[in-house]
């Protein structure tokens, strides 16, 4: 019997013992994150699973409003949207917390800012956000 | 990203017949209340064929597309729901479902069939009664009004539901591309405001111009209703607040009920019916999910660079731009994404009305999502719909003044599909 490798649950079960989880490509070298089966990097059809350390940069910041606001984020603090980097290469899209609404513009031109990787209980399953290490003076 | 290849197609396509129905909220308007998605598919479907000077026996195939039938139609097999209303009982048909994104992928699954051989005459068409839902129960024609406590929860569902929702990835649509063009080109939030009003302005002068158009009291009015004699103070005010941190009520597309199709063939089958084909040079191509580094961006690039790259034309040869513009700024951003505003400058010919439905480099003459209306998936064969009749010649009071030839259309839809057809009238 072919054996289909569970990726999901992997990465979840990762988050609950707060180690975030990605996959390499041992062709290009490319990291996947989040984890799936193939290199979507240069279209390779497998990949490896391998920890990142969660360390990245935030190169955008973009404020909640009316449309895009997620209230259960407000349970942890003040947050945004923005571009974070892994050290590992991926980039992606996320929930950044640690940053007030006030502060946000004048974020800007000190972007990109270290962020890292913050845990999150929810509603039954473990979450993974990113937080600023401080805020720039 | 991996990137793709687009060759030539087998044989020519070309469209031959458009429909469309008003983009309107069918409950508010008496000879409307009570449309049902088959009435409208239909209206739109026996329009197009009326237009090419068709009979149904003569259609091989139809494709139908919506982007949410189980939502707003309560239907899992929305093509054979909507055949017989325009006498295709019996005939093939498929349904497809790519968001807002369905007109374009309709328009590419319908030249493909054609350039393939299978079928010589296709009808494309795509339907979204975007402003009621279905009542448990009861037949097609008696709807309730949406409440934004039911829409925002289905919207989740254009985000994978393995990772992105989870992770909160998939939020930074609407401001992602505007804030990228700030840090680019060093705008300040005022000039992106001004830009923003601008091309909301110019939107619904030219919708108060387009019969079909949903909102078209200009805001000369609006802003004189509530105590300003400038429409752009008006827009700049708190009777237009921001709903997102760039764009404004004005900025975000207005909920419609639609339909619109388009009848293909092959081109050297075109000259026969009543109207001027359009041919579709090609169609570019390009998916990312949301939580991909600025997806609408990066799709936009590469559906354009397969476009330009198959077709060998420049951006120099396209003389009208519609865009999907559910996020207003995506009309600045994707208009210099593919070449048809200089770069970093292109906010400046918005503000100089260049851009404008009457402008010399005129983007979205319909009027937009924000005031043509947005019936979701088939909003983009709407688009399809206005390029062929500005291509023709046949806008009325919205035709633009550049006698165009050649059409390109940024298709966008689930924050993630990307179609991008270029079409050239044909004498």
């Amino acid at each position: 019997m072919m054996k289909i490798e569970k990726v999901v649950a992997k990465f979840y079960e990762g988050l609950e013992q707060h180690k975030l989880l990605g996959r390499k490509c041992p062709e290009c070298g490319a990291i996947e994150y989040p984890p799936r089966y193939a290199c979507n990097t240069c279209g390779y059809h497998a990949t490896e699973w391998v920890e990142l350390s969660g360390k990245g940069m935030l190169h955008s910041v973009i404020t909640p409003a009316t449309l895009n606001a997620d209230p259960w984020n407000d349970k942890i603090g003040p947050y945004c949207y923005g571009l974070v980097e892994l050290e590992e290469g991926p980039m992606f899209n996320c929930t950044v917390f640690g940053i007030k609404r006030k502060q946000a513009k004048l974020l800007r031109d000190k972007l990109p800012i270290p962020v890292h990787a913050i845990f999150a209980e929810r509603d039954g399953f473990t979450t993974v956000f990113f937080e600023v290490d401080e805020l720039p003076k | 990203m991996v990137k793709g290849k687009l060759g030539k197609y087998s044989r020519s396509v070309s469209i031959i017949g458009i429909g469309a129905t008003p983009f309107c909220d069918t409950s508010e308007i008496p000879e409307y209340r009570g449309l049902t998605e088959g009435e409208f598919f239909g209206h739109a479907a026996l329009m197009a064929m009326e237009d090419a000077g068709l009979e149904p026996r003569d259609v091989d195939y139809f494709y139908h597309g919506s982007a949410n039938p189980k939502f707003f139609n309560n239907a899992a097999t929305p093509n054979m729901q909507v055949a017989e209303w325009f006498g295709m009982r019996g005939k093939g048909s498929i349904h497809h479902s790519e968001a807002c994104c369905s007109g374009y992928v309709g328009l590419e699954e319908a030249v493909m069939d054609v350039a393939s051989g299978a079928h010589d005459i296709v009808l494309s068409g795509c339907v979204e009664m975007s402003c009621g839902l279905p009542v448990a129960g009861k037949p097609a024609h008696i709807r309730r009004p949406i409440t934004t406590d039911e829409m925002i929860p289905d919207l989740e569902a254009i985000m994978d539901r393995a990772y992105t929702r989870a992770l909160g990835g998939g939020h930074i649509g609407q401001d992602d591309w505007m804030d990228l063009y700030r840090q680019q080109y060093g705008l300040t939030d005022d000039q992106i405001d001004l830009v923003l009003n601008t091309m909301s302005y110019h939107g619904r002068r030219a919708a108060a111009l387009n019969p079909l158009a949903m909102l078209r009291t200009p805001f000369e009015e609006l802003a004189k209703e509530a105590g300003y004699d400038d429409p752009m103070e008006y827009l700049s005010s708190p009777f237009n607040p921001k709903t997102t941190m760039y764009l404004r009520v004005t900025g975000n597309a207005q909920s419609a009920d639609g339909a619109a199709c388009c009848i293909v063939c092959p081109t050297e089958m075109a000259h026969k019916f009543k109207q001027k084909p359009v041919e579709i040079l090609g169609i570019g191509s390009s998916c990312l999910e949301l939580m991909r580094p600025h997806n609408e961006m990066e799709i936009t690039k590469e559906a354009a660079r397969q476009a330009y790259e198959q077709t060998g034309l420049t951006p120099d040869d396209i003389d009208l731009l519609l865009v999907n513009d559910f996020v207003l700024a995506s009309q600045l951003c994707a208009a210099e994404e593919v070449g048809y505003l200089p770069r970093g400058e292109g906010w400046k010919w918005v503000l100089e009305g260049r851009t404008a439905f009457d402008g010399d480099r005129p983007i979205n003459p319909h009027g937009g999502r924000t005031s043509y209306g947005h019936a979701y998936g088939a909003s983009g064969m709407a688009d399809v719909y206005e390029a062929v009749l500005q291509l023709r010649g046949q806008a009325g009071l919205h035709q633009v003044k550049n006698n165009p030839k050649t059409a390109m259309l940024r298709g966008f839809g689930g924050g993630q599909n990307c179609r991008i057809p270029i079409l050239r009238v044909l004498d």
